[in-house]
């Protein structure tokens, strides 16, 4: 084993702290080497499969108890081993000899599992890694994952068709592993529409209510539409390698601080040979290689005459279009609230903490590509913008629990999606770790607390649960804390350090878009205080609604509560990654890192360059960075505060539970609560007309046209000529033998003819 | 050295030929009809005998030949049907024998 | 007017008034009658045309089997009078129409035959061989042995389903 002394990429850990340094000694150690655990990354997703499979096949007949043993058990196995793997792709002893570390996933454990299929140049394996990134996202799924398995064991412990729930939850979780721990865009298509299907599954869950069903469909549509668009970008991205392939010189790879620019050009072949071009192995080799090629015209096949820098933007634009679908943007976030309708712990798994933020993950992991196009960049940033704002508008009004969480979340991704476009991706990731646990703890609430009150639902007939709720209370108002963004929960670091980036980054060639989408950050920042906190106020403060089911209302079980006061802990501790304490890896004349930043360095460390190079990014100048952002903070902490008191204010003095106000006030209310009419605008514009069409094609093409007219027209004409045909059969032989000796007649007449005519 | 040109021949075969046509698209009894038969193939015999002489080729002769043989095996195995389906109709009267109607 | 055109005009009106016969007869046996007739003629005309052998076998062959078994089959059946020979319909009509037709097309395109030079009958051997027994049985047995090997079994094949046909009961 290397002594701990020795690595000296990492100062801070020697500049002796004591025990703090000897405990970093032993974590940073890993139980196994990167091969072993590479192996072992096919058990993470096995795990949850074998349990969906037998949850599913033999839930019915194992019963209650052994289906959440399984469930649980097979989540837990999961996580013990996402643990273990990223413990082991931390280390980064063991990574330095590790065979698979090529690029900037010089940290990554990875195994690849032999070729899926391949068709000439194109090739997919299946292939698993566990870098910095995917292992976070792994402790989050896993881990999250079985905090809300337990909520569940106890939550539908009166439904009957617990079996058919617990699989398809086991599932959904395989299916999510499988998108974060792809090595390829490919596989993690796979694991992109699996989750799409498990959350058309889960939200129709109770499918006898045939609202509940249609929710699941239309879920399902939506996201199909944003899978066309990734699907597209694939596309354009393999072509794009091709040409890039071809037509790429040693000069034109750039050389980077860890390889030659032959060294580069050797691992992007080395890529695509085994991992074939959409293998992040050889994309990020690629985007290494990029700057130099950006402005040149693609010279051969279909993307002749555009640009490098062009298709790149449309392949980016594409992937948007995806990550809109999945992560509930504009203008595809239209499934979110429908989605509702299915079990609380569904929305907290799918719908707050995991499946929603495969489009940030999927932004992060294309990090590299993002930076490159500043166009790209700025769109993702608006829309994040638009989006956070509308949808906390939107929320201002609604009156049922779950669906404010609903926008809530769709709010809070807009707000990833802009630290995605100031391109700071590890604030985004960090949000969405904090995002995870504050928001499934709000969700997971919101269930206690409709369990608690027999299932009402609507925040007009609740109340005063301060007192009757003491437990859910408490993890309720901790959250709801950090959503708004109030010191020192979490919520505040990863929020505040988007708007920071997004006021101080400029893009080049959008020089004012940031600026513009900070305002708007700011406020959906607002909103978000004030919305949160009325739900808050009318939910558990004040007098119990006059109108309540229950007079009075009784506190959940043990494990419900448990969970929530685990997941309002790490809401907490969360912080801890926020906070920026820790030395640049790049020395000390840089500014101070946070730890998540600090421990996402080599994923991002690629896009970094290429943001140092092409300054497609404009970094504020380094006096301003070294400073630690307390007006930013300040600013950011008042308007938290300031929206908080706003909502108390209004809501315990001066509006009464459920009024409905008059005039322009009540004419923003009413078009808050009818969700901006969005809904029917797509009715109108899309769905009608998609209809019409269709019943088109069903009535007229395929009911009249084919099978009326071509099908059974054909079968009629064939009867009607057959039975006129039939008379010919008279049964006289001499009628027979006389058409013959006509035609003979005629036959050689003709020949005559013939030969007269020569 | 010869005075008659084999168009005459082949006329007169022709006329044997559409008359035996006729006949058999004319004459209601079984038997006539297939005499009528016997009559066509005798027509095609001349014609090959025409032929032959015209060419000097022997091979005409074989084929009439043939035709012969041929003529009375069709002839032996037509006449037995014929008995047959006398027998089992009562009938040799073509126009009472179109059971294979549609 | 040469002996040959003489006996060539008399038995070609000959056959095609026997001919006639046949076509017209009302009762089979006249028909029959006609048909031996147009036999023997014909025999006469293939003797004109130098086919001695087959003149012969005709006589033998046709008028002397193939007729006696017709005559044989119109005695067995003992058929009764059937009334009008002639009964017109559709078929009848067209099938005399077809036939015309093809005889006046089989005319014309006879009348336009080019005339060929006969050569060989300059050479006085081959005319002498022509159409005897030895030429043919010499092409015959060996050019042709196939086919008369076939045509034989033929003719057992013939005779084995005319016996089993005919039969009153298998």
């Amino acid at each position: 084993m290397i002594a701990c002394s020795d690595y000296e990429t990492f100062s801070q850990f020697s500049s002796g702290h004591g025990v703090f340094a000897a405990t970093n000694c032993f974590f940073q150690r890993a139980p196994m080497t990167a091969e072993a655990a590479g192996w072992s990354l096919w058990m993470i997703i096995a795990l949850p499969l074998l349990g969906a499979f037998f949850s599913g096949v033999f839930g019915k007949a194992l019963g209650r108890a052994n289906v959440h043993l399984i469930a649980c058990g097979a989540v837990f196995g999961s996580f013990l081993i996402s643990l273990i793997v990223y413990w082991t792709a931390a280390d980064y002893a063991t990574q330095a000899a590790n065979p698979y570390a090529m690029g900037g996933l010089h940290y990554a454990v990875r195994h690849d599992f032999g070729t899926w299929f391949s068709a000439g140049d194109f090739k997919v394996n299946f292939g698993l890694m566990a870098d910095h990134l995917s292992g976070t996202m792994l402790l989050v799924i896993t881990g999250v994952g079985f905090l809300i398995h337990l909520y569940a064991t106890s939550y539908m412990s009166h439904d009957p068709g617990y079996w058919r729930f617990f699989a398809y939850l086991n599932l959904f979780i395989a299916m999510m592993l499988t998108l974060v721990l792809a090595d390829s865009l490919v596989l993690l298509f796979v694991g992109w529409e699996g989750v799409g299907m498990c959350s058309y599954l889960l939200i129709g869950f109770w499918y006898d209510d045939a609202q509940k069903a249609f929710a699941g469909r239309k879920a399902f549509i939506v996201n199909r539409i944003g899978d066309f668009g990734f699907l597209v970008a694939c596309f354009l991205l393999v072509l794009l390698v091709e040409a890039f392939a071809q037509q790429a010189r040693v000069e034109s790879y750039q050389p980077t601080p860890d390889a030659a620019a032959a060294q580069v050009q050797a691992r992007f072949k080395q890529g695509l040979a085994t991992n074939g071009p959409l293998g992040f192995m050889g994309l990020e080799e690629l985007a290494k290689s990029a700057p130099n090629e950006l402005r040149n015209e693609i010279a051969e096949g279909p993307l002749r005459g555009h640009t490098f820098n062009g298709v790149l933007t449309v392949i980016l634009l594409c992937f948007l279009l995806g990550a809109a679908g999945k992560s509930a943007q504009l203008p595809l976030f239209v499934w979110l609230p429908d989605a509702m309708a299915g079990p609380t712990p569904v929305s907290a798994l799918i719908h707050a903490a995991t499946m929603v933020t495969a489009g940030i993950y999927l932004f992060c992991r294309m990090s590299y590509f993002v930076v490159l196009s500043p166009f790209a960049m700025a769109v993702i940033a608006v829309i994040g913008a638009l989006t956070a704002l509308i949808a906390a508008l939107i929320a201002f009004a609604q009156n049922d629990l779950k669906k404010v969480l609903a926008y809530s979340t769709v709010s809070q991704l807009g707000f990833m999606f802009m630290g995605i476009g100031a391109g700071l991706f590890w604030a985004a990731f960090l949000h969405v770790v904090t995002h995870a646990f504050f928001k499934a703890c709000l969700f997971l609430s919101a269930g206690s607390v409709m369990h608690g009150n027999g299932d009402e639902g609507d925040i007009r007939k609740l109340g005063g649960l301060r007192k009757q709720q003491k437990l859910t209370w408490a993890a309720f108002a901790i959250s709801t804390l950090a959503i708004t963004g109030i010191v020192p929960l979490s919520g505040f670091f990863s929020k505040d350090a988007i708007l920071h980036a997004l006021h101080t980054n400029t893009l080049s060639g959008y020089e004012h878009v940031l600026h513009y989408v900070w305002y708007i950050g700011l406020a959906a920042a607002l909103c978000t205080a004030f919305y949160m906190t009325r739900l808050y106020v009318l939910t558990f403060e004040g007098d119990r609604a006059p109108d309540a089911k229950l007079a009075h209302a009784h506190e959940s079980d043990g494990t419900m509560t448990g969970v929530l006061l685990v997941l309002a802990f790490l809401s907490v501790a969360a912080a801890a990654h926020g906070i920026p304490f820790m030395d640049n890896v790049r020395g000390p004349d840089f500014p101070k890192q946070t730890l998540m930043e600090n421990f996402l360095t080599p994923v991002f460390a690629t896009s970094e360059t290429l943001v140092s190079r092409l300054a497609t990014v404009r970094l504020p100048p380094m006096e301003e960075q070294l400073k630690l952002p307390w007006s930013g903070w300040g600013m950011a902490w008042a308007i938290a505060l300031f929206g908080g008191a706003a909502a108390v204010v209004l809501y315990t003095r001066v509006f009464k539970r459920g009024q409905v106000l008059t005039g322009p006030l009540g004419a923003m209310q009413k078009l808050s609560l009818n969700k901006f009419y969005i809904d029917e605008l797509y009715d109108v514009a899309i769905v009608k007309p998609l209809k019409f069409v269709s019943f088109v094609f069903f009535k007229v093409i395929d009911s009249m046209l084919i099978d009326t007219v071509a099908v059974r027209g054909t079968a009629w004409v064939t009867l009607r000529l057959g039975s006129m045909l039939r008379y010919f059969q008279s049964g006289d032989a001499q009628g027979y033998a006389a058409v013959m000796a006509l035609a003979l007649a005629a036959g050689i007449g003709w020949a005559l003819m013939q030969v007269v005519g020569k | 050295m010869t005075s008659i040109p084999t168009s005459y021949y082949l006329s007169l075969s022709a006329v044997l030929f559409c008359t035996g046509m006729l006949g058999v698209l004319i004459r209601r009894n079984a038997l006539v009809v297939f005499m009528c038969v016997e009559l066509m193939l005798n027509a095609a015999n001349l014609t090959f005998l025409a032929f032959a002489r015209e060419r000097g080729d022997i091979n005409g002769h074989i084929s009439a030949f043939f035709i012969i043989a041929v003529a009375a095996a069709e002839a032996a195995v037509g006449l037995a049907i014929v008995i047959a389906v006398y027998r089992s109709r009562g009938t040799v009267n073509i126009d009472e024998l179109q059971t294979m109607k549609h | 007017m040469s002996a040959e055109q003489l006996l060539f005009w008399a038995f070609a009106i000959a056959t095609v008034a026997d001919s006639a016969g046949v076509v017209i007869a009302k009762n089979p046996i006249g028909a029959a009658m006609s048909l031996v007739a147009t036999f023997f003629f014909l025999a006469g005309i293939y003797v004109l045309l130098w086919a001695h052998t087959i003149a012969a076998l005709q006589v033998l062959v046709y008028a002397g089997a193939i007729m006696v078994l017709f005559l044989f089959v119109i005695m067995l059946l003992s058929l009764p009078d059937t009334g009008r020979t002639m009964q017109f319909s559709v078929a009848r009509i067209l099938g005399g129409v077809g036939t015309a037709g093809l005889l006046a097309a089989l005319l014309v395109s006879f009348r336009r035959l080019p005339e060929i030079d006969a050569a060989w009958m300059r050479d006085p051997a081959q005319v002498a061989s022509f159409g005897t027994i030895q030429k043919v049985g010499e092409v015959m047995y060996t050019q042709w042995l196939f086919p008369f090997e076939a045509v034989s079994l033929l003719l057992l094949v013939a005779i084995l389903g005319a016996v089993v046909v005919a039969k009153p009961r298998i």
